[in-house]
């Protein structure tokens, strides 16, 4: 929108635009773009709740307040630096124990599995059957068991973390992690392994802020990243080139600053690397040690060397920078700026901490440029919410991963390699509507929610629960897995619903459900707790007597832009209107719904989106 | 980075001088748009869709020396012709062909391909290869049509918005699940959250939000009414990519004109162990599409509706060592419906003249294709200012 605001500007066509644009983004402040310290004198409550918002996850005015006693140069160190802040003592990640030897190496798919099972006798450590019909179904229930138990045991990391960014005394760690879990995007889709998917989040979690030549050669040999872009078929002689053209591309350089020729040798310095289990492996066979020809310079490099090339290519610091930069301070980065960035980063040698320390220090970050302009992302948008309504657990009910994947963001599950796209593209008419319902949920609670990692709800479920029905009323297999339940009423049945699985060694759908049953028997649930809000203490705590009061403190806590007074004027009716008075100490004892819905429909708006 | 930066604002800075002159051009354009109510459909099959294993030249002995493998046996093709079958999986697209609604755009592509799809992406989704935009395709083709911002004229069927759609003038509807697009809400409250204005001045993200907002309000009723009312006896198939919610929003008479729907997340970049499971994305391709055309038979609509199917690159010539592909250039375009003169057009890219990395020489910038359906169906006489260049269109509309 700043490319709307410039255009209007720049054209000039008419000094009534002109004039209306005098205080927009292309207009800079004196702070846009000036790195320089900001002053202790300058330093309020306003620029430390900024602070808190993006270095953190935001949090209770009593959080901010204690950042805004402290100097600016202190509350970032005590953010960046952790400086007299506890290490987490949360518990580490509590595995239900739904691993077992045999599924390791896991085949890549039902096919493989099965084409396995007949060439061996048995995989995924379970025997074919001698004799008999569909001799092989528990080798398929296994390969169904462990795609299931994988994918809910990850939603169970996906809370372990989320929990962790609500309550860690450390919230930077975690952003950082979450930064780095979208910048080194990998899915567990791909990955069938919550295993892996815990080892790189613990790698983001500890190096994040560390050094970036550290965390990179981490990321390279990180058993997720590996089984993510193939470095399985990434061999001697016949090189794969999707590791090697994601880490120029996306981690490290962008497009425009290596060629073909770059990537196809690069691609040979990392042949052979790979993963044994959940631990780095290099298969010194499979490695192609000869020389090559990488970004100007020739050798015979492994992969650390091309990591090393990389990093010292001059676009290396700037790409990366002006990501931090984009994501912490705001979209739009000025080439000039961009560069000095890139300069910092590298003079600070790829250190993280030290640049953002100096990045959350800048006036530029405090420049209305850069204050509430940002749209916060799914995950952020919640994990702020509980902080500023001061929960200690992430609530079961709404579900975490449900409602961030329904916002566009469901954590271990990027949508492609280069992560999610930000800023504007977290909101379209659908997903505003949705982040409005997400609200609702979380003050008057979905009564008919069904927890889908225990029942087969909605349409993923659908298959599930038919076959269960037929399984149990004594059909046979082939009839209790028939598509569509076989009663017809389609005009025309399309190639794809027509193809039933008619192997007689499994029944592929029966595989599905009961793979689905032995997942549920050992992966612990998700606990469904929901939270127990108290905005009538929250509100009489905070000093407030009247709607209007009410409504100014759950502004200033929630929103960081204030609303317009005509908007304030309507909601502090509204407020006074279900009370039925003007005095909110008299009535509290049913205050609660009223100033629920209030922040309802505080959190709807499209300020609320802002942080 | 940098130089991208430099070049949009370079763009940006160029394009206000053209403003006066456009005036004239758009309002012819709007008024031909006016007398027709034609619909564009662009379906979109992310992840760079094999080409060559889509519709097969198996006539040409090199392409079965260059995928020994994974190559698809002339006895397994549904045959088109003496030279091409299509892949197994395509019943659908067969039965299009038979019925002569089936257009094939041979060798589609551009110079200097990008082999990342990211960008190669983005040079589809905004018309602009080796180069960018702020708006996409489809939405300057949306400002053409309507100059002037008007409700529920864009559609886009995902849970983000494609950068193809984004518009200068219009807010594009996005959704994914009509039924989740709705405001939960008590009574009581309603009003109050349907009362959202576009009336911020100095904080552009905060005005952008704004207008989305209203967006919302005034389209999530009516997707939402054709959603309810939407019933069909058409079996779309297994994955029916979004085609039937386009239908129920067709069948309502929402004013879209613009729908845009498809594979997403790469589900097309098969690297390894391709053949299966291309065949099983092409199947449910295909019979979401060909569902989808009956379906507008069905509800007399067939005349209005045309798609516009592509992939952001084709794949490397020959096969990887995975069996699978690696990504590449050039590659088939369709047109779909009852209006396209159904056959193949342009020229299959020489598998005996590829270039230095092993790919297809394309031999139709995709532009010419993207100009058939601003010209040649919805009969704009705008495809050089959409596409900013002189395109002639591929006379798949005659």
């Amino acid at each position: 929108m700043s490319s709307f605001a410039s255009r209007r500007c720049v054209s000039g066509l008419f000094a009534i635009t002109l004039l209306a644009c005098s205080a927009c983004a292309a207009a800079a402040s004196p702070w846009a773009g000036d790195l320089a310290p900001i002053a202790p004198a300058d330093w309020n409550r306003a620029r430390a709740a900024h602070l808190l918002e993006r270095a953190g996850f935001g949090g209770t005015p009593e959080q901010v307040d204690a950042l805004a006693r402290l100097t600016p140069a202190q509350a970032v160190r005590r953010l960046v630096r952790f400086e007299g802040v506890p290490a987490t003592t949360l518990p580490p990640f509590e595995h239900s124990g739904v691993f077992d030897e045999g599924l390791d190496p896991f085949p890549a798919s039902r096919p493989a599995t099965t084409d396995l099972a007949r060439e061996r006798g048995e995989a995924l450590g379970v025997q074919v059957k001698p004799d008999g019909n569909r001799r092989m179904q528990p080798v398929v229930n296994r390969f169904f068991y462990w795609l299931r138990a994988s994918r809910l045991e990850t939603d169970r990391v996906a809370y372990w973390w989320a929990n962790r960014m609500l309550t860690s005394p450390r919230p930077l760690e975690e952003r950082m992690a979450l930064f780095w879990h979208g910048h080194f995007a990998t899915n567990e889709e791909k990955v069938r392994d919550y295993r892996k998917m815990l080892i790189q989040l613990d790698l983001f979690q500890k190096q994040g802020l560390g050094n970036f030549r550290t965390l990179l050669i981490g990321v390279a040999q990180d058993p997720a990243m590996l089984a993510f872009l193939d470095a399985a078929v990434n061999v001697k002689g016949a090189p794969n080139e999707n590791f090697a053209r994601e880490i120029m591309e996306l981690f490290t350089m962008g497009v425009g600053h290596y060629g073909e020729q770059d990537i196809r040798e690069a691609a040979r310095a990392f042949t052979g690397w790979n993963f044994r289990g959940t631990a780095f492996h290099i298969d010194a066979d499979r490695h192609d040690d000869g020389a090559k020809a990488v970004l100007g310079r020739r050798g015979r490099f492994d992969g650390v060397q091309v990591i090393d090339i990389i990093l010292d290519q001059p676009v290396t610091p700037e790409f990366l920078a002006s990501k931090l930069y984009r994501h912490f301070v705001r979209e739009e980065v000025d080439p000039a700026l961009a560069a000095e960035l890139g300069r910092r980063l590298k003079a600070a040698n790829y250190e993280i901490a030290p640049f953002l320390e100096s990045l959350f220090l800048s006036r530029d970050f405090y420049a209305p440029e850069s204050v509430a302009t940002r749209i916060k992302g799914p995950v952020e948008l919640l994990v702020s919410t509980y902080r500023k309504l001061g929960l200690t657990e992430v609530p079961g009910v709404p579900d975490f991963n449900e409602t961030t994947s329904a916002l566009g963001q469901r954590l271990m599950h990027p949508p492609t390699v280069a992560g999610w796209a930000q800023g504007r593209s977290w909101i379209t008419p659908g997903l505003l509507l949705e982040r409005g319902n997400f609200a609702l949920d979380l003050v008057l609670p979905d009564i008919n929610y069904l927890p889908g990692d225990r029942y087969p709800v909605a349409q993923a479920g659908y298959e599930i629960r038919e076959v269960h029905e037929r399984v149990r009323s004594g059909q046979d297999l082939t009839t209790a897995t028939r598509p569509g339940g076989g009663a017809g009423g389609m005009e025309m049945m399309a190639m794809s619903s027509a193809n039933g699985d008619r192997n007689e060694d499994f029944n592929t759908r029966y595989g599905s459900y009961r793979g689905w049953q032995m997942a549920v028997e050992r992966v612990k649930p998700i606990p469904r707790t929901v939270a127990r809000l108290d905005l009538t203490g929250m509100v009489l705590g905070a000093g407030c007597r009247t709607p209007e009061q009410a409504v100014r403190h759950l502004e200033e806590r929630f929103l960081s832009v204030p609303l317009d007074a005509a908007t304030r004027g309507k909601l502090s009716a509204f407020l006074q209107k279900e009370l039925g008075t003007a005095d909110l100490k008299a009535a509290a004892s049913y205050a609660e719904d009223p100033l629920r819905v209030l922040l309802h429909l505080l959190l709807s708006r499209p300020e609320y989106q802002l942080g | 980075m940098s130089t991208d930066h430099t070049r949009r604002r370079i763009l940006k800075a160029s394009a206000g001088l053209f403003v006066p002159g456009l005036f004239g051009t758009i309002a012819r354009a709007a008024a031909a748009a006016e007398a027709d109510n034609r619909i564009l459909v662009v379906f979109e099959m992310s992840g760079g869709n094999d080409g060559l294993n889509t519709v097969v030249p198996y006539a040409d002995d090199r392409y079965y020396r260059l995928r020994p493998n994974i190559g698809i046996r002339p006895d397994k093709l549904r045959r088109l012709d003496e030279r091409f079958g299509f892949n197994p999986g395509l019943a659908g697209f067969e039965r299009l062909w038979k019925d002569g609604q089936l257009a094939i755009v041979h060798g589609c592509g551009y110079d200097n391909p990008s082999f990342s799809h990211f960008t190669s992406m983005a040079y589809w989704h905004t018309a602009t290869p080796n180069s960018g935009d702020d708006y996409g395709w489809v939405g300057r083709l949306a400002d053409t049509m309507s100059p002037q911002p008007a409700p529920n004229f864009v559609l886009n069927i995902d849970s983000t918005q494609s950068l193809a759609v984004r518009s200068r003038v219009h807010t594009p509807v996005v959704f994914d699940d009509p039924e989740r697009f709705m405001r939960s809400a008590l009574h009581e409250e309603r009003a109050l959250l349907d009362d959202v204005t576009v009336a911020s001045r100095d904080n552009p993200s905060r005005r952008f939000l704004e207008q989305v907002a209203v967006s919302a309000r005034e389209s999530s009723l009516a997707v939402r009414e054709a959603w309810s009312r939407y019933k069909t006896p058409i079996d779309y198939g297994i994955v029916p990519l979004g085609l039937p919610k386009v239908a129920a929003c067709i069948a309502a008479g929402l004013p879209a004109r613009l729908y845009y729907a498809g594979y997403r997340n790469n589900a097309f970049d098969t690297h390894v162990q391709q053949p299966d499971l291309h065949q099983r994305l092409l199947t449910y391709t295909a019979d979401a599409i060909s569902g989808f055309l009956r379906d507008m038979e069905r509800l007399g609509q067939a005349d209005r509706v045309s798609l516009l199917i592509f992939s952001e690159f084709g794949r490397r010539a020959a096969e990887n060592t995975s069996l699978g592909t690696d990504h590449g250039t050039a590659n088939v375009m369709f047109f779909a419906g009852k209006a396209v003169k159904g056959g193949h057009y342009g020229t299959p890219s020489d598998l005996g003249a590829l270039d230095a990395g092993g790919n297809l020489v394309h031999t139709t910038d995709f532009r010419h294709a993207y100009a058939s359906a601003i010209d040649g169906w919805l009969k704009l006489g705008a495809a050089d200012q959409v596409l900013k260049g002189r395109f002639a269109p591929v006379p798949v509309f005659g």
